[in-house]
């Protein structure tokens, strides 16, 4: 099993030579990344704290759903991406088929029930003295919502971090949705099955590493950001 | 015309079926103390959520300051604060958790001289605790850093819900202090719910008796809480932990109502009294309070692990010798207990 | 302070959201669905700078398999294909969804097996190989995927009067890709069919010396014709049809049709145009 070696020494000299293929294939896996994590961030924080904190008909039952959702297949979501996507499809005027835009649609709907379950469960694990703390230093509404939200923030930084770690690693979708064109929509892990596929083992190895070495990068990050946020 | 802080009228509050809390009517005056007794889910914590406006009660009125109002009401807003039983400290370091109420009400000045000030009524040094974590504190300094807090804010009615219940000795003496500072500098109304009974009738004007969600008694008082047996010749008795028996007129409720003795009717003899009609029990006496007010003597008296509280005028104790340690007769009219 | 510096950072986050989204706008395109062996073998690497410099367009192309491909033909979302499933491709056109099928190149499979060669295939014809292999019950290793591979020897099996052996236990279905079942069949000592640019590329990462020989080829059945298809500006309206048209033109050109002949996977030439 040489490939396991070769894998990192390639992994190396791929980003040592700035490896145009790699580097398009980062780019890509960021661009989408960060678009699907921030709409699934910006729609889900709120929609979590809501299912979390107000009570309402039927809560029960939308929790359940979301919950389901939490085992969505990728290839699934792919599926049924291109299925609206498609020129043939409801939304297929939109042009989203084959695009990054198009993935990053699809990673939302991965990454969205998870921030929403798990900022939920931050919560309601929250300490109900915490209203009663914020409301006897004379906090309003509005000042309540807020500080209950920068109170859970680190259960939030957590449900970010596992949507993130799944949107990073699914390859269903980015493949379903974008075709995994080269120099347009090939991901690092769309190009990890192509590589696989054509038996190059040793350069899906370097991929793998090179999309960890990422992943590495940016928990470093958000790990300074959680210091500045204690 | 000059309104009470609180008047309460046909307040009932509950969380479900039981109900929690019934007042009739209850007045709480200006700048002064008032004491809450009453044994764990007699309601203390409930009348004391009420009372700050952080819950909102299922029927009835209280009035601030004559004026009806509710959680969220701009006119109590940033007059009340409650420190809580096992006060929560909000994850941030001591200093930002001081500067939260202070912030809401855009306090301006030398913010850190306030809030170095506030920590210094509670005994703890701004040096030391601004940068403080929430997770690096003791159990009683978190409970000071929580009273810092709302010290900060110099409120016009602070509540407190067992502030000395699960804090060392020194922090307790500390968190007493600084209650009481705050009376005195701004004429803060204190509302205070302890098991610490001597240290209520040593501060509070007043002292509320609260048991099973009523309000039993203002004043004094010895509370015997049931089972009681019922014996063959009609009386009723409660078994003590020592062994003696107290021996009580039928309940008018049932067996496991509470039976309250006012403590102006508790009598201290040497010896055991040969009055008819008076049940007297056998205890030693365990401390004496100089009350504040008049020059009566609050005497507590051990039986067992009970403890009972008798009020006599200084002379009385004086020749009688009624001093600590010594073993006395508790004696009183069983006609005259109350029963809630 | 510090929920400033939250917001302050939320709100560079979505400023920069709104940047990368504005940066995309699309130039002269082709979208093109094809099997995945013209990408794997680098083919398409090789034509496509060739064909944007010579024409302009920006050469975009998704590998799948061969009926995802006419999937996506049908479904409007690509505007030409380069597949080969010369009897679909037929029906395909015969239908409406596909116009101008031409025959660009071919490449071949060989039949491989253990150099022992326990069956005695060696430069028999198709035929006469199936029927030992299944006389002689000799492991037979089948991608059993659905692959174009796979239909291909499905189909062998057919034109050779016998029924795919499914249920015998000497014929192994993989269900994993074409390397993957080369290894297979070198571990269970068995035959395959396999396209010869797998084949090279497993010899040479077998370092010229592989356990796994090619004992069949170029027997006419085994020749795997690739044509190009545009997709039908009836059936979907908004093809970039011309486009399509300028590429296959260019691919069944002289000059495309050379490289293709020059095109070397390993120093092997690997596909044989034939475009007329």
């Amino acid at each position: 099993m040489e490939y396991i070696g070769n894998g990192f020494l390639k992994a190396i000299l791929l980003l040592l030579h700035g490896d145009a293929e790699t580097f398009s294939a980062i780019y890509a896996t960021l661009k989408v990344s960060f678009y699907s994590m921030t709409a699934s961030l910006v729609l889900g924080i709120p929609s979590g704290f809501l299912l979390g904190y107000v009570n309402f008909m039927g809560k029960h039952q939308v929790r359940l759903v979301v919950d389901t959702l939490l085992s969505l297949p990728t290839v699934f979501i792919g599926l049924m991406m291109y299925a609206f996507l498609s020129n043939r499809g409801p939304l297929g005027h939109m042009g989203l088929l084959f695009t990054l835009p198009g993935i990053a649609i699809g990673q939302t709907i991965l990454a969205l029930p998870i921030v929403i379950a798990l900022s939920a469960t931050a919560v309601e694990a929250m300490d109900y003295k915490l209203r009663t703390t914020l409301i006897s230093l004379g906090a309003n509404r509005m000042q309540i919502l807020l500080s209950s939200l920068w109170e859970i923030r680190h259960g939030i930084f957590a449900a970010g971090l596992t949507a993130y770690g799944r949107v990073m690693t699914e390859v269903g979708i980015s493949m379903m949705v974008g075709g995994n064109i080269k120099w347009h929509t090939r991901t690092i892990t769309t190009a990890i099955a192509l590589e696989t596929g054509k038996g190059m083992f040793a350069t899906g190895i370097a991929l793998g590493l090179v999309l960890l070495l990422i992943a590495f990068s940016v928990n470093i990050m958000v790990s300074f950001f959680k210091k500045k946020l204690v | 015309m000059d309104y009470p802080v609180y008047h309460i009228k046909n307040l009932h509050h509950d969380y479900g079926e039981e109900t929690i809390l019934s007042v009739d009517e209850l007045t709480i005056h200006t700048n002064a103390i008032t004491g809450l007794i009453g044994p764990n889910g007699s309601g203390k914590s409930t009348l004391l959520k009420l009372l700050s406006f952080v819950e909102k009660p299922k029927k009835g009125e209280i009035r601030f300051k004559g004026e009806p109002a509710v959680p969220f009401s701009a006119a109590t807003r940033f007059k009340v604060s409650l420190l809580t039983q096992e006060p929560y400290l909000m994850k941030r370091s001591v200093y930002h958790n001081i500067l939260y109420g202070l912030k809401i009400r855009n306090v301006a000045g030398d913010i850190d001289a306030k809030i170095n000030e506030a920590l210094n009524w509670v005994g703890l040094s701004g040096k030391d605790f601004f940068s403080r974590k929430w997770y690096e504190l003791s159990g009683g300094e978190t409970q000071r850093v929580a009273l810092a807090a709302r010290l900060v804010l110099k409120p016009e009615v602070l509540l407190m819900d067992e502030p000395t219940a699960n804090v060392d000795t020194e922090s307790s003496q500390l968190i007493r202090k600084a209650a009481l500072k705050a009376r005195e500098e701004w004429g803060t109304t204190l509302v205070i719910a302890s098991h610490d009974r001597e240290w209520l009738y040593d501060v509070s004007d007043h002292v509320l008796h609260l048991y099973q969600g009523k309000l039993i008694r203002s004043g004094l008082g010895n509370f015997f809480v049931g089972p009681f047996n019922s014996r063959e010749d009609g009386l009723f008795e409660k078994k003590l932990p020592d062994g003696q028996h107290l021996i009580l007129k039928k309940p008018i409720a049932n067996l496991s109502s509470i039976a309250i003795l006012p403590s102006e009717l508790v009598k201290l003899d040497l010896m055991e009294s040969a009055l008819p009609g008076l049940a007297s029990i056998k205890g030693i006496i365990s401390k004496l309070l100089l009350e504040k007010p008049g020059r009566q003597i609050l005497i507590s008296v051990q039986i067992g692990d009970i403890q009972i509280t008798s009020k006599l005028p200084l002379d009385t104790v004086k020749t009688n010798h009624l001093y600590p340690g010594r073993t006395v007769w508790v004696s009183f009219d069983p006609d005259k207990v109350i029963w809630g | 302070m510090n929920r400033n510096f939250f917001v302050r950072v939320l709100l560079i986050c979505l400023l920069a959201a709104g940047f990368f989204s504005s940066a995309y706008s699309e130039p002269q395109t082709l979208m093109m669905a094809t099997t995945t062996s013209t990408d794997n073998t680098g083919l398409l690497d090789y034509l496509a700078p060739l064909f944007t410099k010579d024409t302009g367009i920006d050469l975009k192309w998704t590998a799948v398999g061969t009926g995802k491909a006419l999937e996506l033909g049908k479904n409007c979302d690509v505007d030409v294909l380069l597949v080969h499933a010369p009897d679909a491709e037929k029906q395909y056109v015969a239908e409406g969804f596909g116009v101008n099928r031409r025959e660009i190149m071919y490449n071949d499979f060989v039949i491989i097996g253990p150099s022992a060669d326990p069956a005695a295939i060696k430069g028999k014809s198709v035929l006469e190989t199936l029927k030992r292999v299944q006389k002689g019950a000799h492991p037979f290793v089948s991608r059993g995927d659905n692959s174009g591979t796979h239909k291909m020897e499905q189909s062998l099996w057919k034109l050779s009067g016998l029924n795919t052996p499914e249920k015998e236990n000497f014929y192994i279905q993989t269900g994993q890709g074409m390397m993957a079942t080369l290894t297979i069949a070198e571990e269970k000592k068995g035959y395959t069919l396999t396209d010869r640019g797998t084949y090279i590329k497993y010899e040479d990462k077998m370092g010229g010396n592989p356990q796994l020989k090619i004992l069949v080829e170029g027997d006419d059945m085994l020749k795997n014709q690739y044509s190009v298809i545009e997709i039908n500006p009836v059936n979907c309206p908004k093809t970039r049809s011309e486009q399509a048209k300028v590429f296959a033109n260019w691919i069944a050109g002289e000059k495309a049709q050379k490289w293709i002949g020059d095109f070397k996977l390993l120093n092997k030439q690997l596909f044989i145009p034939n475009a007329k």
